[in-house]
């Protein structure tokens, strides 16, 4: 029984580290697998307030109207004469219309039946011209 | 003059293994990295198509103060993985806005093609909630793209 204390333990006092890089590889899968980057990016806009009637000037708007087939007229305040543009143009008129006139409204008009792209194309050239006063309406007959 | 270790003699001392002692390291720091990027989802996506824009910009708000609102093609309503008719749409958002302390901003992730009466409705159902915040969710599009159509 004596020989008992003559044996030695074979084992290791160290922590085993070679198997370390495969727990760090199987996190690292699990959280590749996992991950998902944040979309939250689009175009940002304050909606008016339920009881924000404002009165404003006819001669400060600028109405873009946006047909169902995508076609946008520009009319300006109470001007009759509607032109036709793209959505390319609505930037370069904003430019111009707002240096002549640092009040300006933007009211977009959509028709009911057009598709919402239209109008994110309206939108998003208003936004690269820099307007910020934007009104988001839907077209009424 | 003799050259020493002339011809195929010579040996080269390196060792043609790839040194692994520093594969964990690596493996430690990448791991890191998608530990602290990762956010797990809480709702999934519909599918949608996106509609393009360039002014699209990142949402200025924490992660858990956006609340998503998809509308598909068809004009279904979807928050939090729950489809919604349009009229309960402000009687959901109308509570979470308020426990937000009007920090709520709501994400509009619309399918492109969606006619804009629907869009339209949802706008005064978020207006009658009192939510003044709204995001129009696009994908960043590139003046290349642009010049294509």
């Amino acid at each position: 029984m004596a020989v008992l204390n003559n044996k030695k333990s074979k084992a290791s006092d160290e922590v085993p580290t070679s198997s370390m890089a495969d727990i760090a590889f199987l996190l690292l899968v699990f959280f590749l697998v996992t991950t998902v980057f944040p979309k939250d990016k689009g175009l940002a806009i304050v909606l008016p307030e339920e009881s924000e009637q404002v009165e404003v000037n006819q001669k400060n708007i600028l109405h873009l109207v946006i047909q169902p087939n995508g076609l946008i007229t520009v009319r300006r305040g109470e001007a009759q004469q509607e032109q036709t543009v793209t959505a390319a143009d609505i930037e370069g008129i904003w430019r111009t219309d707002v240096a002549a006139n640092p009040n300006l409204i933007a009211a977009v008009k959509t028709h009911p039946d057009a598709a919402y792209r239209y109008m994110i194309d309206v939108l998003d050239a208003l936004q690269t011209a820099g307007a910020d006063k934007i009104s988001l309406q839907v077209l009424e007959n | 003059m003799a050259i020493k270790g002339k011809g195929f003699k010579r040996k080269s001392g390196a060792s043609d293994e790839i040194p692994s002692s520093s594969l964990a390291d690596i493996a430690f720091l990448l791991l890191i990295f998608f530990m602290v990027t990762t956010v797990f989802r809480t709702d999934s996506e519909r599918p949608i198509i996106w509609p393009e824009a360039e002014a699209t910009e990142k949402i200025d708000a924490k992660k858990k103060d956006i609340l998503n609102i998809w509308v598909q093609q068809d004009g279904t309503i979807y928050m939090n993985d729950q489809p919604y008719q349009m009229e309960e749409v402000a009687p959901v958002v109308g509570p979470l806005y308020a426990s937000t302390e009007q920090r709520l901003v709501i994400s509009i992730r619309g399918d492109r093609e969606v006619p804009y009466r629907i869009m339209d409705q949802l706008q005064s159902e978020l207006v009658s909630a009192g939510v003044v915040r709204v995001v129009f969710a696009t994908e960043l599009e590139q003046r290349m793209t642009r010049a294509r159509r």
